[in-house]
């Protein structure tokens, strides 16, 4: 019966072609507009979640209790010779030990208040540091006592690269070291928040300078970010006594951003396919009340009212995959186009309010393909439900004097 | 002795039309025994269509019986009144009411598919039928290639092509010209001659009264002549 109904339907769909035509290409407009919206969706949660995470955050952080209070370096906490994280090689894409205490950097002109980050540059590969071009030289190893500066605060303290910078912090013991440093380089990052507050230098100099053996914190990157927080739990285990804080609890803007990402792929599906919806009731109960008097005779010679619902509802899933699939294979297309992403330098003071950078690039995922898929499909199924009941509410004798 | 095909007992049906009831058929007494060409006639609203459909499972009485092969249809649920149609009732409407995407050849065969017959048998016996009927090479076209005579022969084909036990005919040859309703009387007085098949066929048409062994005159929903004729 079902190849006998798929047989009749596919023969249906040529009958009235261009209206069939116009209902394809609506729906694989809205299938298309819909998947392609979603890869920039994608593209913005990912460019987010890559901003928050590489912004000396990472996936998840240690610190010693109540340095989020009082960041300096007495709320420091020691590592073991050796540390090595207990995570699985394949989730771990790095960690890095870093001190990180506000200080106040002078030049010969100017004076501003900065976060003095001592780092090991080798294992900065899961920071910002990693990407960011640099004007002069990085920072060499853990024992480099110059500074990398951003190259908003070089223009702001009116100096540059191999020219000496004063810097006064707080040491292990509570009182003040100055130290003088030499520029090795400038970076330049996407947007000027971050030149603007983190001057690094290596980690063991800056040890020396404040007359201690303690980091500030631990930064640990993931190489994907929902083993987060199963990770973290073990991290929780191991580091007792410490805190042990994901990427959401420390960027909870970010995070609220992410996970309304998530919602905006359904609120722009719902909005899409309701439209779409509407529209294809409406074709639909048009072109089941032309055929009634066909459906009153199908019911004369003997075919049941459940076979007739099926059949319209037969013909509306073949539209909707004809129509959905040309509708993915336009959207993706779409992000082909835009694969190399889009430039939004032009809106680049908003799109650093939302944490983003200002190249856009779309991110498709299967997941989404599929949900898409599936809602649209089922979503043609329910709409062509209705206007098939409408054809079976008429008896077959009022049908067939129509 | 002949079995009866059909019989209806006190069958009465009244439409509302507006706020006035409307006696299409009252108390009609009706039996046809297997093999009869039986003819109801009858002015507008004399209840031959009316008559027909009830006879059919299209229309259910308000009161009466109406048994046809041995079932009466007022105790069959609408799921059952469609397999009977199905099964033991074909089908020819004025409008010949072919599924249009369909070739002849297929509209014929479609019912054996919703009856669940295998594609060689139905395909075989769809064949045998139309070249039986005179319209064998015409099973590739669809109905809009085809001329009115040939579709309503298609109708034809349709509706005996399972073997029914009754064919309902309802003004077949309203949509003909002389000719075609001539060529189509023939096959319908063939079929029964020649296969015992029972016919009914509410009409206007003197011709397709004429070839009919029994006619039924119906005025204001009551049976008011029933003869057979002595030559037909």
């Amino acid at each position: 019966m079902l190849k006998l109904l798929v047989q009749l339907s596919l023969r249906n769909l040529t009958r009235h072609k261009r209206r069939n035509l116009m209902l394809f290409a609506a729906i694989a407009v809205a299938v298309g507009g819909v998947t392609a919206m979603n890869t920039l969706i994608r593209g913005f949660q990912a460019d987010m979640l890559d901003s928050a995470v590489s912004n000396l955050t990472g996936h998840i952080k240690i610190y010693a209790p109540g340095y989020r209070d009082d960041p300096n370096i007495q709320r420091g906490f020691e590592l073991a010779e050796n540390f090595q994280p207990d995570v699985a090689a394949e989730d771990l894409l790095g960690w890095a030990p870093r001190i990180r205490v506000p200080a106040v950097i002078m030049s010969e002109r100017e004076t501003r208040g900065i976060q003095l980050v001592g780092v090991d540059p080798a294992a900065e590969v899961i920071s910002f540091l990693s990407t960011v071009e640099i004007t002069g030289e990085n920072l060499t190893d853990s024992n480099d006592g110059r500074v990398l500066i951003g190259r908003e605060l070089a223009r702001q303290l009116e100096t540059k690269v191999g020219r000496r910078l004063v810097i006064i912090t707080q040491g292990a013991d509570g009182l003040n070291r100055e130290k003088g440093f030499r520029i090795a380089g400038t970076f330049d990052s996407e947007g000027t928040s971050l030149e603007k507050i983190f001057v690094f230098t290596g980690l063991t100099r800056l040890q020396s300078m404040l007359d201690s053996h303690s980091v500030t914190e631990v930064s640990i990157r993931l190489r994907s970010e929902p083993k987060t927080i199963s990770v973290k739990e073990v991290l929780i285990d191991f580091f007792v006594g410490l805190e042990v804080r994901d990427w959401q609890e420390l960027e909870p803007q970010a995070a609220a951003m992410y996970i309304f990402a998530d919602g905006a792929i359904f609120i722009w599906f719902a909005l899409m396919m309701s439209a779409l919806t509407f529209g294809l009731i409406n074709t639909l109960i048009a072109a089941v009340m032309e055929r009634v008097k066909e459906f009153g005779m199908l019911r004369a010679i003997g075919m049941r009212k459940s076979v007739i619902i099926a059949q319209v509802v037969i013909e509306s899933t073949i539209i909707m995959t004809i129509g959905v699939a040309v509708g993915l294979v336009m959207g993706y297309l779409v992000f082909l186009f835009f694969a190399d992403g889009i430039d939004l330098s032009a809106f680049a003071e908003g799109v650093e309010g939302f944490g983003m950078r200002t190249k856009l690039v779309p991110v498709m995922l299967v997941s989404d393909l599929v949900l898409v898929a599936t809602l649209s499909l089922a979503l043609g199924v329910l709409a062509s439900v209705y206007p098939a009941w409408r054809a079976v509410k008429i008896t077959p004798l009022e049908a067939l004097r129509r | 002795m002949s079995e009866t095909v059909v019989s209806c007992t006190g069958v009465t049906r009244t439409y509302q039309e507006d706020t006035v009831p409307v006696y299409a058929l009252r108390g009609v007494d009706f039996s046809v025994q297997q093999g009869e060409f039986v003819s109801l006639s009858g002015p507008s609203g004399s209840g031959k269509s009316t008559l027909l459909n009830v006879i059919g499972g299209l229309d259910r009485p308000d009161q009466g019986t109406v048994i046809v092969d041995g079932v009466d249809l007022s105790e069959l649920s609408e799921s059952e009144l469609a397999d009977m149609r199905l099964h033991k009732i074909g089908f020819v409407f004025q409008a010949y009411n072919l599924i249009p995407v369909l070739s002849a050849l297929e509209n014929v065969e479609f019912i054996m598919q919703l009856q669940g017959v295998g594609s060689v048998e139905r395909r075989q016996k769809a064949q045998n039928i139309l070249e039986s009927l005179g319209i064998g090479e015409l099973g590739n076209r669809r109905p809009g290639e085809l001329s009115g005579g040939q579709q309503q022969r298609v109708a034809v084909a349709r509706s005996i092509v399972t073997g029914p036990v009754l064919l309902l005919a309802d003004e077949p040859s309203a949509n003909l010209d002389s000719v075609t309703t001539r060529e189509l009387l023939d096959l319908l007085r063939d079929l029964n001659e020649k296969r015992g098949m029972t016919i009914i066929t509410a009409t206007h048409d003197p011709m397709v009264m004429s070839y009919a062994t029994r006619q039924v005159r119906l005025r204001d929903g009551a049976i008011e002549q029933d003869e057979t004729p002595v030559t037909v």
